[in-house]
């Protein structure tokens, strides 16, 4: 019986070709879309647990809250690891990580590399953390100074292969040139691992005053023994703030830990789960930016939309296409074939086309692959769908498909009145059939709707954040990395820059209003004697002469900093965020202080002499904090503003100078808005994907939208005829057809729009800054459904209304 | 003279032979004529009526309507042709089944953007003529055959045409049915409406003032029984 199923499945699909590939294709392209999702999920969930510890380790933060500052840091204090583990027997091991520096100059031949993927790490890296080592021996490799282990990329880099790495040394540019002997090579950290480190130096080596709890610049990692409770450690925790906090606090600030958490401050340690830090964890201080949760369950929710999409797709041009069935239903039915017979019959054939989409499907997915990974950042292979867990799946899914998307047609079709059906009119009478398949219809526009709406809400967002007054000139920037230029020749090369004629002026720029930058937060207070009512926290940004004009800052009162004052080195210029909190108008003149050290008698006297207007030096997600600059050194980079006209050339200056004063250094340079807009790659690819998705939706719901109209052609074809002889116009024929399905769309935008309004709000609800979600929005959304949907349409009701009458009204 | 059809033919090609539908076919009629056409199944007789109604196409030949020349006319003014003055009565009636009797009547003055006040006289008078007045909120399964058949006549009459043009309109009804649809043909057709009709039936064609035979699409001077 199967096997008659199957032929008789087969010859149609044959038959209705067009029907088929739509109803094939459709079915393919959902089943790609979540084929890819699936993926891409899967990977998100897999990271950092390649450690065979993985379940036992986790990383200690650290959540400050002083004056009116918040920080919620991945880091936490040097001495934490090593306390936890002295004081709670719990702690089985730490270790931390430290890179600080951020890069390092690494010496290969004559000249240096800028090598960012490194740290420096404590001996018990390998206890805590499964690193596979290739050559050399890694337990204990870094308990000594002057050790590396890398990876086996970097030995391969540096040294041409593993085993030739081991015992050679490293030369850097710490403290003027250390020397590391390279004790281990490592297997390359694999993709899914929230950092990527190329070298591990030893704990030793970094220069830092060790000891102090109030400092947090350390990623500590902690592995509890097997059977603890990591849900004891808030308690544990506090008892470790009572012990060291406390007395510093006592120290610094004069205040007992009670009135310090009276006032509003905090200082707070938790837990993360090593596994959980990739999609959970998003915070200062983080090795790279890591992936969001949220991202999962909108690629999710996205995909399960698409799929479901197809589903009803399918479900309706099935159903579209039995009144082509009835004959053979009402033949079978006539030979006595029962219901559960044809059901069985029809349910066949809709699984069977979903595994034949399944197969397109997987070369769908082989062509969108690459695509797919260029807007996800991953790096996704077609390999990964032929694992078995993956497998079963893919096998599952089209019987599941196929059920669902066919249960409906099948009963649909099976019940037809033999009879009725034989004599060529519709076989069933049933009123509620067209208002399922409207409601399809409606859910399939209303899905496309909010995801056009999503879409159009975060271009335009973008679009703000790109011309949003920013309070900076972020145009004709460049940024040279000046950190390897000898100290003494900085100045040099500055002067040198700044007088060339496509340069319009140069400034030292460490700190600048873009990500990645140096920040410093400072704590200042109003009055002489530091209290927790007087203090507050803000930026202080060491600048120079030249900073504020080459960075177009407006100052909106006082002056810039000037040679011709001997005491501008204890001047400061403020933003408007900072006289704000100070409480004044025009801050020119008032007074700041601040303190280095707890124990230093007398605070230092700062001087404000002008006022800038306030400009966006986090991302626009955030208000402008309070901020002020300062003189001073921060030349590890050189802003220069470039004069419209050849760049190229101008660079190529820039380029021989920095030669010149820098032999074998590596010359890098970024512009300063392309910087600023690497601070929304999360969100243009939210774009991207959003867009996909809205296109996929759009055309799969047109697919159905097409099969729909030809349904109901097909039933309307007698009425058609019937009022073209009676003189029905083309137009007449045409607004016939599409006024329902027009009313479904609208409908569909009635629903869609309040849910789209109500998601994308809830989406800019992250930004301090953002573009409201204006009616144009939602005009042009409803415009353009009803036009594709128009468009759509327009092919089969012009084919329906050009038909000769005769042929429909022939009544044998 | 209201048309005149001049060595008309019409066919089709199936797998490299031609059958003809039409085959050097000849016709003239004048105004108030009630014809008959006769001929077994497959004789062309619909062919013939849909070719008069300018529903479907010939191949060669000439035709003339009310002396305009329709094998060069364009398709819209063939559409304005056929939309006001031909009628048209189907076997199975054709009445669409969504709509009510009154909205079935009122559909071709619809197409021909009469104004609301005038159609709703229109489709009044002629309710009240065919005495249906009292169905005119039913839809068209809830009345019998001639019921339908009536509405389909009415429909047709609706917009003046010149000519009624019916295509076995009595096939579906039983004899009574059938007799008082042709009893209101003749008195249409001495009211001057001219009537083609085309059929089976010895009785009803002999309502006819002419009738014609029709074999394998041309005319015969023997009918074949």
């Amino acid at each position: 019986m199967i096997r008659n199923y199957l032929k008789i499945a087969w010859r149609n699909l044959r038959k209705n070709r067009v029907f088929s590939f739509i109803n094939i294709f459709g079915l393919a392209l959902g089943l790609a879309c979540f084929m890819l999702i699936a993926l891409y999920v899967a990977d998100e969930w897999s990271y950092d647990r390649f450690h065979a510890k993985a379940e036992r380790i986790y990383r200690v933060h650290s959540d400050v809250r002083m004056g009116e500052t918040d920080l919620h840091m991945s880091e936490t204090s040097d001495p934490m690891g090593e306390t936890l583990k002295n004081e709670f027997p719990q702690v089985e091991e730490f270790v931390r990580l430290y890179n600080n520096s951020g890069a390092k100059l690494i010496k290969h031949g004559d000249e240096y590399l800028n090598e960012p993927r490194v740290a420096h790490a404590d001996s018990t890296l390998f206890d805590v953390f499964t690193l596979p080592v290739v050559a050399g021996t890694g337990k204990g490799a870094l308990s000594e100074p002057n050790a590396v282990v890398i990876s086996e990329s970097a030995a391969e880099r540096y040294f041409g292969g593993a085993a030739a790495a081991i015992g050679q040394n490293l030369e850097t540019d710490d403290a003027g040139g250390t020397a590391y002997q390279v004790r281990a090579v490592f297997q390359d950290l694999p993709e899914q691992s929230h950092f990527h480190i190329d070298f591990f130096f030893s704990m030793a080596n970094v220069n830092y005053d060790f000891g102090n709890f109030a400092s947090h610049n350390f990623n500590t990692y902690i592995l509890l023994r097997e059977g603890a409770d990591p849900a004891e450690f808030p308690a544990k925790f506090e008892q470790v703030i009572q012990k060291y906090l406390a007395p510093l606090l006592q120290q610094y600030m004069q205040t007992d830990l009670e009135t310090f958490r009276k006032s509003g401050n905090r200082i707070e340690y938790s837990l993360m789960p090593l596994t959980d830090i990739h999609l959970h964890s998003d915070r200062t201080a983080e090795f790279e930016p890591n992936g969001s949760i949220q991202n999962i369950y909108i690629f999710s929710v996205a995909a399960l939309f698409i799929l479901v999409l197809a589903c009803v797709n399918f479900t309706n041009l099935s159903t579209a296409r039995s009144a082509g069935r009835a004959r053979e239903v009402g033949i079978r039915k006539t030979m006595g074939t029962r219901k559960p017979a044809l059901i069985g019959q029809f349910l066949t054939e809709s699984v069977l086309l979903a595994y034949i989409a399944l197969v397109l499907a997987v070369g769908i997915c082989a062509l969108l692959l690459p695509w797919f990974n260029g807007i996800s950042g991953k790096e996704l292979v077609l390999a990964d769908l032929l694992r078995p867990g993956y497998l079963l799946f893919l096998g599952a899914l089209p019987l599941l498909v196929g059920v669902l998307a066919g249960v409906y047609p099948a009963f649909f079709l099976a019940s037809f009145n033999p009879i009725r059906a034989l004599k060529g009119k519709k076989g069933s009478g049933s009123k509620a059939e067209p208002v399922l398949r409207n409601a399809l219809v409606v859910f399939q526009f209303a899905v496309s709707i909010i995801l056009i709406v999503g879409t159009l809400v975060i271009y335009n967002q973008l679009e703000f954040i790109r011309k949003a007054r920013i309070g900076f000139d972020k145009e004709q920037v460049a940024v040279v990395d000046t950190g390897g230029i000898p100290g003494s020749n900085r100045a040099a090369f500055k002067q040198e820059v700044a007088a060339l004629a496509g340069v319009r002026s140069a400034a030292f720029a460490g700190y600048l209003p873009v990500a990645n930058s140096s920040r410093s937060d400072t704590s200042f207070s109003t009055d002489p004697v530091m209290s927790e009512t007087n203090m507050f926290n803000m930026q202080i940004w060491r600048t120079d002469y030249d900073y504020i004009p080459t960075m177009g800052m407006e100052l909106l009162e006082g002056r810039n900093f000037s040679t011709e004052f001997g005491s501008d080195s204890t001047a400061l210029i403020i933003n408007q965020r900072a006289a704000e909190i100070l409480g004044v108008s025009n801050p020119v003149g008032s007074k700041l202080y601040y303190r280095s050290a707890p124990d230093q008698e007398e605070a230092e006297i700062y001087t404000i002499i002008g006022m800038v207007r306030d400009f966006n030096f986090e991302s626009l997600r955030q208000n402008v904090g309070p901020l002020a600059m300062r003189l001073g050194r921060n030349d590890w980079a050189t802003a220069l503003r470039m004069a419209p006209g050849d760049l190229e050339s101008t660079l190529a200056q820039v380029e021989q100078q920095f030669h010149e004063m820098a032999p074998g250094m590596p010359f890098s340079y970024t512009f300063l808005d392309e910087s600023f807009d690497q601070m929304y790659r999360q969100e243009q690819r939210m774009g991207r994907v959003a867009l996909s998705f809205a296109v996929l939706a759009i055309l799969i719901a047109c697919l159905g939208l097409f099969g729909l109209v030809t349904y109901v052609a097909e039933q309307r074809t007698k009425e058609i005829g019937i009022r073209k002889v009676l003189g029905a116009s083309l137009g007449n024929i045409l607004g016939l057809l599409s006024r329902d399905f027009l009313k479904l769309v609208l409908l569909a935008f009635v629903i869609g729009s309040p849910i789209a309004w109500w998601a994308m709000s809830a989406w800019l609800e992250d930004f301090a800054y953002r573009a409201p979600i204006e009616l144009w929005i939602f005009a042009a959304t409803g415009g353009a459904a009803l036009a594709i949907a128009l468009f759509t349409m327009a092919f089969k009701a012009l084919r329906a209304a050009l038909q000769n009458p005769v042929n429909s009204l022939r009544t044998e | 003279m209201l048309l005149k059809l001049e060595n008309i033919y019409k066919w089709v090609n199936q797998g490299g032979n031609r059958t003809f539908l039409l085959k050097h076919l000849d016709l003239e009629i004048d105004e108030g004529e009630f014809v008959s056409v006769m001929g077994p199944s497959g004789s062309g007789k619909s062919t013939l009526l849909n070719v008069i109604g300018l529903l479907d196409g010939f191949d060669e030949g000439d035709y003339y309507f009310q002396g305009e020349a329709v094998h060069q006319m364009r398709d819209k003014e063939r559409a304005r042709l056929q939309k006001e003055h031909i009628g048209f009565i189907f076997q199975a009636y054709h009445l669409i089944d969504e709509l009510t009797v009154y909205e079935n009547i009122e559909t071709p003055l619809l197409y021909q953007k009469v104004k609301s006040s005038e159609r709703k006289a229109l489709v009044g008078d002629i309710l009240d003529r065919f005495n249906i007045v009292g169905k005119k909120d039913l839809f068209p399964s809830q009345l019998s055959g001639g019921q339908q058949q009536l509405v389909g006549v009415a429909r047709a009459l609706i917009s003046r045409p010149k000519i009624l043009l019916a295509d076995e309109p009595t096939g579906n009804l039983n004899s009574r049915q059938s007799r008082e649809i042709m009893e209101l043909f003749k008195e249409l057709n001495r009211e001057g409406m001219t009537i083609v009709q085309a059929t089976h039936s010895e009785f009803n064609a002999s309502y006819g003032t002419r009738i014609l035979h029709l074999l394998d699409g041309s005319w015969t001077d023997t009918p074949e029984l």
